[in-house]
C-alpha cells in the first residue's frame, strides 16, 4: 500500500489498491498509523484504485478515522467507486466519511 | 466371520486402543465435509513427492476411513489391512520402500491387488489429547527410495494436517454453539405470520437475527450484521446478541439501541468493528411495527398491493460513537402487508447493488406468507456452493 507524506504540509496520501477485505483490512490500517506518526495528520485514503471493499475494509476505515481523529487529525477519502459509495450511503457511514471527488479537493474542502 | 474379522484386528492393537477410538470420534471429522481443507494438503504432497496418490487417512476401530485424497483412487477398507494403522503404532514416520520384499505386506491384497502399492509413507496425525487417530500418506506402484529430507517434509505436512484437524473440531464446535443462539422455534403469533433464518458464508459468521416477547405484550424483533466474517465476527455477534435482549424486552426499539450502543461501544472500539442492526418492536393488536435502523438499510415494507415503502429514516452502525442517537420509525401493517428485513449478503446473491432490493420485493409480493420468502431464500442460499457473506432474512407478515 502506498504511503505519501507530506511533513512540511501535514498531509499523507494513502493508496490502497485492488479489494479491501479481512485479508488486508489491517494494512490498510497500520497504513494510516504510519501516515499519522510520520506526520501526517490530515491522511487522504484515496480510494481511485480500490476496486472493491467489504464491511472489514469499511471497519478498517472508520478505525482510521477514529485514531486520526484522537491524534488531532483528520481523515478524508477521495475517489470512491460506486460501490464503495454504495456501502458508505447504505450504512450512513457517509455522514462521518463524506467522500470527496479527488485527493486535491479531500486537502482544500474544510 | 466377523470374531475372525475382529481378531484379526485386536492382533496387536494397544491396550489403550478404545481411548484412542473415542478421541477420534470426539473430533467429530468423520463422515462430515470439511470442505478442501484437507484437500490442499494431500494435493500437494501428491505432487510435491510425485507419487500415484497422497491421502489423509483416519483410522476408527475396524476401517480405515481417507478424509481426503488426491491422485489414483484408494479406497476404504478394513484396519486389518491398512498400511496407516501400522503407522498409528508409532510417533514416527513409516517408510516401505518396497512392500514386496516387506513380510508385513507382501501378502497384502493392496499390494497383491490393486492398487498394487509399492511405495509406502506415513506420518501419524495425532487429536488434541495425543492419540494418533490417522495419517498422512504417500502411496506410489513403484519402490522408491525415501531420503532424510523427504521425511522431514512429510512430517511436516503431517503437522498441517494435524492442525487443521484440530481446527476443524473447535470451530464445528463453535458452529454448534452459534446455531443454539438462533430462535429454535416460530411463536405462533394470531393474525400474524413470520420467519426467518440465517447461513454463515463459512462455519460460523457475524449475523444473527432473535425474536422474543416484549415486557408490555408486543413481540421483540432484532436482525444483526457484525462486520467481518467468521470466528472474529461471531465472538461479536454473541455479545451483541446478549446486549440486545437485555435492552430490548423492555425498551423501545431506539432505546434499546441506544443503550446497547454505550454498552457495546468500548468492545467494537478495541476490535474496529461496525455492527448494524435493525430492532423491531410489534404491537399484535394495532398492527403497528415500531422500527429503530442502526445504519442496517436493507428493510422493507411491501404492501399488499405490491407497493414498496420509501426508505425510513435511519442513523449509525454500532462501534461509531457512544453518545449517538437513532430514529424510530412506525409501520402500520395493513392485512396482507409485509415488512422484511435482510443482511447484505442477500443483495450478493441478486447482483450485490441496491437494485437487488427490487428483486427482493418482487420476491415478497409474489409470496402469500411469511415462509414462503423465507424458504425461497434458504433454497436460493443452499444452491450457492461457497456463499460471499453471511446470509439473513426475517420477515412479519400481518395475514389477511
Amino acid at each position: 500500500m502506498d504511503v505519501e507524506v507530506d511533513g512540511s504540509r501535514g498531509t499523507a496520501v494513502v493508496r490502497p489498491e485492488g479489494r479491501i477485505t479481512m485479508v488486508n483490512a489491517a494494512d490498510l490500517r497500520s497504513a494510516v498509523t504510519e501516515a499519522l506518526d510520520a506526520g501526517g495528520a490530515m491522511v487522504v485514503v484515496d480510494l481511485s484504485r480500490c476496486e472493491f471493499m467489504d464491511s472489514s475494509g469499511l471497519g478498517a476505515l472508520v478505525g482510521a478515522l477514529k485514531a486520526a481523529r484522537q491524534s488531532g487529525g483528520d481523515l478524508r477519502i477521495a475517489a470512491p467507486t460506486v460501490q464503495v459509495v454504495t456501502v458508505l450511503e447504505l450504512t450512513n457511514l457517509n455522514r462521518v466519511l463524506r467522500p470527496h471527488e479527488s485527493v486535491e479537493a479531500a486537502l482544500r474542502d474544510g | 466371520m466377523s470374531s475372525e474379522f475382529s481378531t484379526a484386528v485386536l492382533d496387536g492393537v494397544p491396550a489403550d486402543d478404545e481411548r484412542r477410538v473415542v478421541a477420534l470420534e470426539e473430533l467429530g471429522i468423520l463422515g462430515i465435509d470439511s470442505g478442501d481443507r484437507f484437500d490442499r494438503i494431500t494435493r500437494l504432497a501428491q505432487q510435491v513427492f510425485g507419487v500415484a496418490a497422497a491421502a489423509v487417512t483416519l483410522v476408527d476401530r475396524t476401517v480405515q476411513h481417507h478424509k481426503s485424497q488426491y491422485g489414483v483412487r484408494l479406497e476404504d477398507g478394513p484396519r486389518a489391512q491398512a498400511f496407516c494403522d501400522h503407522t498409528i503404532r508409532r510417533a514416527e514416520t513409516m517408510v516401505v520402500e518396497d512392500a514386496t520384499v516387506d513380510e508385513r505386506f507382501v501378502h497384502n491384497p493392496a499390494v497383491t491387488g490393486g492398487p498394487r502399492i509399492r511405495f509406502y509413507a506415513g506420518h501419524p496425525i495425532e487429536a488434541p489429547g495425543g492419540h494418533r487417530v490417522g495419517a498422512l500418506c504417500l502411496v506410489d506402484d513403484k519402490p522408491r527410495r525415501f531420503s532424510e529430507a523427504e521425511r522431514g517434509m512429510l512430517a511436516e505436512l503431517a503437522s498441517w494436517a494435524q492442525r487443521e484437524v484440530v481446527r476443524a473440531d473447535e470451530l464445528e464446535r463453535a458452529a454448534v454453539v452459534q446455531r443454539s443462539l438462533l430462535p429454535r422455534t416460530t411463536p405462533t403469533l394470531p393474525g400474524y405470520d413470520i420467519a426467518g433464518f440465517c447461513l454463515p458464508s463459512g462455519t460460523v459468521g457475524g449475523d444473527f437475527f432473535d425474536w422474543y416477547d416484549g415486557s408490555d405484550g408486543s413481540v421483540v424483533f432484532t436482525l444483526g450484521d457484525v462486520m467481518g466474517k467468521g470466528m472474529q465476527a461471531a465472538i461479536i455477534m454473541a455479545t451483541v446478541r446478549a446486549v440486545m435482549r437485555a435492552a430490548g424486552r423492555t425498551a423501545r426499539p431506539a432505546a434499546a439501541v441506544r443503550e446497547a450502543a454505550r454498552t457495546l461501544y468500548d468492545d467494537l472500539q478495541q476490535t474496529d468493528t461496525l455492527v448494524t442492526l435493525c430492532q423491531a418492536r410489534l404491537c399484535l393488536q394495532e398492527g403497528v411495527v415500531t422500527l429503530a435502523d442502526a445504519g442496517h438499510g436493507l428493510i422493507l415494507v411491501v404492501r399488499a398491493d405490491g407497493s414498496v415503502e420509501p426508505r425510513m429514516p435511519s442513523g449509525l452502525p454500532l462501534g461509531w460513537g457512544s453518545d449517538e442517537e437513532w430514529p424510530e420509525a412506525e409501520i402500520r401493517l395493513q392485512p396482507g402487508d409485509t415488512v422484511v428485513a435482510c443482511s447484505d449478503g442477500l443483495l450478493d446473491i441478486h447482483d450485490g447493488t441496491l437494485q437487488a432490493l427490487a428483486e427482493v420485493a418482487g420476491v415478497v409480493a409474489r409470496s402469500s406468507r411469511a415462509q414462503d420468502v423465507v424458504d425461497h431464500y434458504r433454497q436460493v442460499a443452499a444452491a450457492i456452493p461457497v456463499l460471499p457473506d453471511d446470509v439473513t432474512v426475517v420477515a412479519i407478515r400481518r395475514e389477511g
